[in-house]
């Protein structure tokens, strides 16, 4: 009786939680192939409605006005390079900050804690937080990209969460041996934390690389500052504006095919913007590697 | 932000179009009069005035110079070898530096005037003349614009600020030269299908149950589209800030020119959502609704959603002004649908004479100003004035002679089917036109001295190659012309017209109350609509009950002040 | 199997080893702790709590144009503007209501995909699935509620053609404008966004369970069920804890772009969010002081909530957020 549910319960618990996530995966990629689709449907067709997973009528119109400004070959490299140096920084300065609160006996533990928590709750507003990079000569400055958010509260209490969870003897027997908190942070806790780390990452990284409002706020008069995101939001913002000009739309009196419509260019934006950053999470899931071997640490 | 953003967008743009976008409810402006000085922003101008002396401007107006430009909406950056701003830059010896609006305007002003520091020129908003961030023009047009001088010289006294009677802004549209031309019709109307008129033998409806009626034999007769979609009779949008299909017929059934939320009786203007003239037509639609031939989705769907029915070609018709549909429209040209696309009739209540059509109206607080932080405001000014020249304005509209239009024979310009192509083409126009600065700038409408119109867009003949056979047949059916023959002429504009772009001070009651009233009407409408027949009257009490707990008159006493003020100020002229 | 239990009661050793007197001596043994943590400090002081000298805005009638000292001071208005309002009560229900839906939903569903996810032997069909299931988060929601909105549509939506052909309904449904099914749409439109974003936490979380607790329950006969019971789930139980009293905070922040895009009059009394109306009737008509004063509304209620929350889990001996 025993030994027959336990070959059958796997194959049936297994088939079930297959189905759920097949259905799963269909139900999440839909949204994403539609996108596609309409990205390469022409833009007034589009207007009819109806395109589902295949464009009706192809065309590489809207991609072509994706791309003809050429402005955003240099505003992509500047995303890259905000969006590596933010993340890595980010991800080593939280991290230390993480470990300095996850030690119980740290004398300002709360402090600290309490202190960064709360940035969680509260917004100073535009206004006096503008005043504030303009005094930092922040303004037009690529390091406005990177200083101002470097630490997040929410990622850090994730990673302190995680830290937590690790074997307090590690540390100790660490202690023991004559490391200080950095060499123990290093050596011993960083390695330990990929998981956690790899998953902060992909925020940090996801986080930057979406980003616009502050090119719109502190960077937004100088061109070679612009990132993918804001050049793409630019794009976006004048498909939509220009369609119901009724200046621009007198100017080309007579049937229009093919034209480039909001729908349409923002499908294709979407497209642009969000597959470079889609390449990452694959590659960080290797991180995501179940048990550190913690059993097999003397503790 | 995005919601913001948008929202805020079309608010300016409702203003540029000279179109009236319902309630004008989005717009955030501020003209805050009781508490600038002109004092020192008169010491601006002079001071900047007697920098430069007049004499000197001839030989530096070819000194290269680069002017910096913010533009409070979104466009897109030219190409770096685009045509015209290289001409502009060779022969006028300017190079602009422009950044364009993205995500919110309020917010992007907001942060501009709280740092303090602004381009050279930038985009009208009442709330930079509050900041005294803009320069008065007024004695700078006088001395180096003769261009501009006589371009805005019926215009002088309308330009002029109402809180300290300087002239901050140069408005982008609206002043006009030689003959007004229009062809094609993008105002308010109730529209219908052109094969229900050619079936029922191309009638004129003139009132709500004459239009209606012919949409319910035809629904009767037709259930199904050709393609086997069941018919739609009459929908309507009111989505985000498009809500004015809904909220605007009222006015202009009852006669009145498009004014926004109020309607203007003997210069007092009053909200008119309550009165009876709008409870006529909702009961109408109630009606209308339970004979099952109005959308039942029309107040849950979204402007996509309705662009796709419309595009679908079962619509047979709707209330609204075209420019919100055309894109649909369009679409069923492109599928040689002619026979569902719409033609605009103006319907009025019994003995009212329609008064859809307006004239033209100057785009106030709107247009280029320049910045207290211009280096050279009289360059700046040469610069603008140069634009309006009637040689500088046929290419910015028109292109260049022999590359973007043909001249014939008689002098009157023309386009080729390709060269009218490649002016949809988003990516060739990048490189070609200067669509940019040219939509902010002061220009030329109307006619140019030697009879050409100012744009390819009202250019008859070009109008006339644009229509379909189809077109042509209805036009001829009701011997018109031009689609705007289907209205009254448009009689003269009254003094203070139009007062939807009145400016309702930030944050005030007026504002306010203006923003209840909108959430009030989107609420109780549908309800009033959808509701039995026997239930509209007290659904109906209902949404009077909700606006009399509104601050009506705040808003009437707004608009009423300022009607006054234009009315004083303004008839000078 | 030891690990765990071990972990807590060198915790509470640490705690106890410490008596007051010896303050300045741990400080001076734990340098390199305050190395690591008090300039960060600084720094989040400096770009943080710093601006906070804007809060006072809410209590001017702020205009940009003007300096500090030229403001005019108003008191409480803004404050009595937002809280005599009609809609308000309305609009706190609705808000409360629909980040209660998100939070649970949210909660239960990533949790349980996570842990589906881990049951899933081939390693490559787990990493597509997970893979797909995290795409819709990078579409934006005009994009997410453009699609809902077709889907829910009496004219062809998907939705309506399925209940119809399955014979749970005869007619089409009009979702959108049934006022009571608004707050579950947008509910479930959030799952379907982001459970498999929401879900990447728990995963990593998952990986830091000792993989010989599974091999000692296996080997005590324990079924799938029960060390998912009595495994995965303790060992993800703090994450959830924190990340519960975390989103606690945040219960007044139902956000306005969903409610904003999927909403129409009909439906206005239960769509309405409180961002929505200080939206509206503060940063759409130039009123930043309500923007600020809202803000400062929220702040309160959100630092009261996660104390009290911090409080409970306290009291009842779970993992606590500071």
């Amino acid at each position: 009786m025993r030994t027959r549910t336990l070959r059958l319960e796997p194959v049936v618990f297994h088939l079930f939680n297959a189905t759920v996530m097949l259905a799963l995966a269909v139900v999440t990629l839909y949204p994403f192939l539609n996108t596609l689709a309409v990205s390469f449907n022409a833009g007034n067709d589009t207007i009819r409605g109806g395109i589902y997973l295949w464009p009706r009528i192809w065309t590489d119109q809207n991609y072509r006005a994706v791309f003809a400004g050429g402005t955003i070959y240099h505003a992509f490299w500047v995303s890259v390079a905000r969006t590596v140096i933010a993340t890595l920084l980010s991800l080593f300065l939280t991290s230390m900050l993480a470990y300095a609160v996850s030690r119980k006996e740290y004398v300002f533990r709360k402090p600290v804690t309490i202190l960064i928590v709360l940035t969680m709750y509260f917004n100073a507003g535009l206004i006096p937080t503008y005043f504030l990079i303009k005094d930092l000569h922040l303004l037009n400055n690529f390091l406005v990209y990177i200083i101002p958010g470097l630490i997040s509260a929410f990622n850090m209490i994730v990673i302190r969460t995680y830290m937590q969870t690790l074997p307090e003897g590690l540390i100790e027997s660490a202690k023991v041996d004559g490391a200080g908190d950095f060499r123990t942070f290093f050596s011993i806790i960083l390695p330990l934390c990929q998981p956690v780390l790899a998953t902060v990452a992909l925020f940090v990284a996801v986080g930057q690389w979406n980003s616009w409002f502050d090119t719109f706020l502190y960077a937004s008069s100088k061109q070679n500052l612009s990132t993918l995101q804001y050049e793409l939001m630019k794009l976006l913002s004048s498909a939509s504006f220009s369609n119901t000009n009724p200046a621009v739309a007198n100017s080309g009196a007579g049937a229009t095919l093919q034209m480039v419509t909001p729908i349409s260019i923002r499908a294709a934006i979407t497209i642009v913007a969000s597959v470079p950053i889609l390449v990452v999470y694959p590659f960080l899931q290797k991180y995501f590697v179940h048990g550190m071997q913690l059993g097999s640490v003397k503790e | 932000m995005g919601v913001a953003t948008r929202k805020k967008l079309w608010s300016s743009l409702s203003l540029g179009l000279a179109l009236c976008l319902a309630l004008a409810g989005c717009s955030g402006n501020s003209s805050n009069s009781s508490e600038s000085e002109p004092s020192s922003a008169a010491t601006n101008s002079t001071s900047a005035g007697a920098s430069a002396s007049p004499s000197a401007s001839e030989s530096d107006a070819l000194e290269p110079i680069t002017i910096s430009a913010f533009i409070g909406a979104p466009q897109q950056q030219p190409t770096a070898d685009n045509r015209i701003y290289k001409k502009i830059q060779d022969e006028l010896g300017v190079k602009l530096n422009m950044e364009f609006l993205v995500g919110d305007l309020q917010q992007k002003l907001g942060v501009m005037i709280a740092g303090g520091e602004y381009p050279d020129l930038i985009t009208a908003d009442p709330k930079l003349v509050t900041a005294k961030a803009v320069i008065p023009l007024e004695d700078l047009i006088e001395q180096y614009g003769p261009n501009l001088k006589k371009h805005y010289e019926k215009y002088w006294n309308l330009m002029k600020d109402s809180s300290d009677g300087h002239i901050y802004w140069l408005p982008n549209y609206g002043a006009y030269t030689g003959d007004y031309l229009a062809t094609v019709y993008q105002g308010p109307a109730f529209w219908i299908q052109k094969d229900i008129l050619k079936e029922a033998g191309y009638p004129t409806p003139k009132t709500l149950d004459e239009y209606f009626k012919l949409i319910s034999d035809y629904a009767a007769k037709h259930p199904t589209t050709s393609d086997g979609q069941p018919t739609i009779g009459f929908t309507t949008l009111a989505y985000d800030w498009r809500t004015f299909p809904l909220t605007n017929a009222p006015e202009h059934l009852s006669g009145h020119a498009n004014d926004g939320g109020v309607v203007v009786d003997n210069g007092v203007a009053t909200v008119f959502a309550t009165q009876d003239i709008a409870k006529t037509y909702y009961k109408k639609l109630n009606e209308i609704y339970n004979q099952g031939l109005m959308d039942k989705e029309a107040f849950v769907q979204n402007y996509d959603q309705y662009l796709a029915k419309v595009a679908s070609g079962r619509v047979l018709g709707m209330f609204d002004q075209r420019w919100n549909f055309e894109q649909a429209e369009n679409e069923l040209i492109g599928q040689n649908k002619i026979g569902q696309t719409y033609v605009p009739f103006p319907l009025t209540y019994e003995g009212v004479t329609d008064h859809y059509l307006d004239r033209p109206v100057l785009n106030l607080n709107n247009g280029f100003g320049i910045s207290k932080d211009a280096k050279d405001p009289v360059r700046i000014i040469q610069f603008l004035d140069a634009l309006v020249s009637e040689d500088w304005q046929k290419t910015l509209q028109w292109g260049e002679e022999g590359v973007d239009y043909l001249v014939d024979e008689n002098g009157k310009f023309y386009r080729t089917q390709e060269q009218r192509d490649q002016q949809n083409d988003p990516t060739w126009k990048l490189a070609n036109k200067a669509d940019a600065l040219w939509a902010y700038a002061p220009k030329m409408e109307g006619t140019y001295s030697d009879g050409n119109a100012t744009g390819p867009g009202t250019q008859p003949d070009e109008f006339y190659n644009s229509l379909k056979p189809e077109d042509k047949e209805v036009l001829d059916a009701y011997q018109h012309k031009t689609w705007t023959e289907f209205f009254t002429p448009a009689p003269e504009n009254p003094i203070y017209y139009p007062a939807w772009n009145i400016d309702l001070i930030d944050g005030s009651d007026a504002s306010v109350a203006n923003k209840q009233m909108t959430d009030a009407t989107l609420k109780y409408l549908p309800k009033a609509i959808m509701s039995k027949t026997d239930q509209f009257d007290s659904v109906w009490q209902e949404y009077v009950d909700a606006y009399a707990k509104i601050n009506v008159k705040a808003y009437e006493d707004r608009i009423n002040s300022q009607i006054q003020w234009r009315i004083e100020n303004w008839s000078s002229n | 199997m030891a690990s765990a239990p071990k972990g807590i009661s060198s915790n509470t050793a640490a705690m106890t080893a410490a008596p007051k007197s010896s303050i300045f001596k741990r400080m001076r043994s734990q340098k390199q702790l305050m190395l690591m943590s008090l300039p960060i400090l600084l720094y989040v002081l400096l770009f943080s709590y710093y601006p906070i000298w804007g809060w006072t805005q809410a209590f001017q009638n702020y205009k940009p144009a003007l300096p500090f000292s030229q403001q005019e001071w108003v008191g409480f208005k803004q404050f009595n503007f937002l809280f005599r309002d009609d809609s308000f009560l309305k609009v706190l229900r609705n808000t409360v209501g629909m980040s209660f839906i998100n939070l649970v939903l949210g909660f239960l569903t990533a949790i349980a995909l996570a842990i589906l996810l881990n049951e899933i032997k081939s390693r490559l069909f787990k990493r597509t699935i997970q893979t797909i299931s995290y795409l819709p988060h990078f579409l934006s929601w005009i994009i997410v509620t453009g699609l809902v909105a077709n889907a829910l549509s009496i004219d062809g939506g998907i939705i309506n053609v399925l209940l119809m052909k399955l014979g749970f309904i005869q007619e089409p449904i009009m979702w959108l404008s049934k006022p009571h099914y608004f707050w579950g749409i947008v509910g479930a439109s959030h799952v379907w966004k982001e459970v498999g974003w929401n879900a990447i936490i728990y995963l990593a979380a998952i990986t830091s369970i000792d993989p010989s607790l599974y091999e000692a329950a296996e080997i005590d006969g324990a079924n799938r069920y029960k060390k998912m019971l009595h495994i995965t789930l303790p060992g993800i139980k703090s994450i959830v804890i924190i990340l519960l009293i975390m989103n606690l905070g945040w219960i007044l922040d139902a956000g306005f772009e969903v409610q904003y895009l999927l909403g129409n009059g009909v439906v206005v009394d239960w769509s309405q969010t409180i961002d929505i109306f200080v939206l509206k009737y503060g940063l759409q008509i130039g009123n930043y002081s309500l923007a600020t004063a809202a803000g400062i509304f929220k702040t309160i209620v959100s630092v009261a909530l996660i104390f009290a929350a911090n409080t409970v889990a306290k009291r009842i001996g779970e993992d606590r957020l500071i």
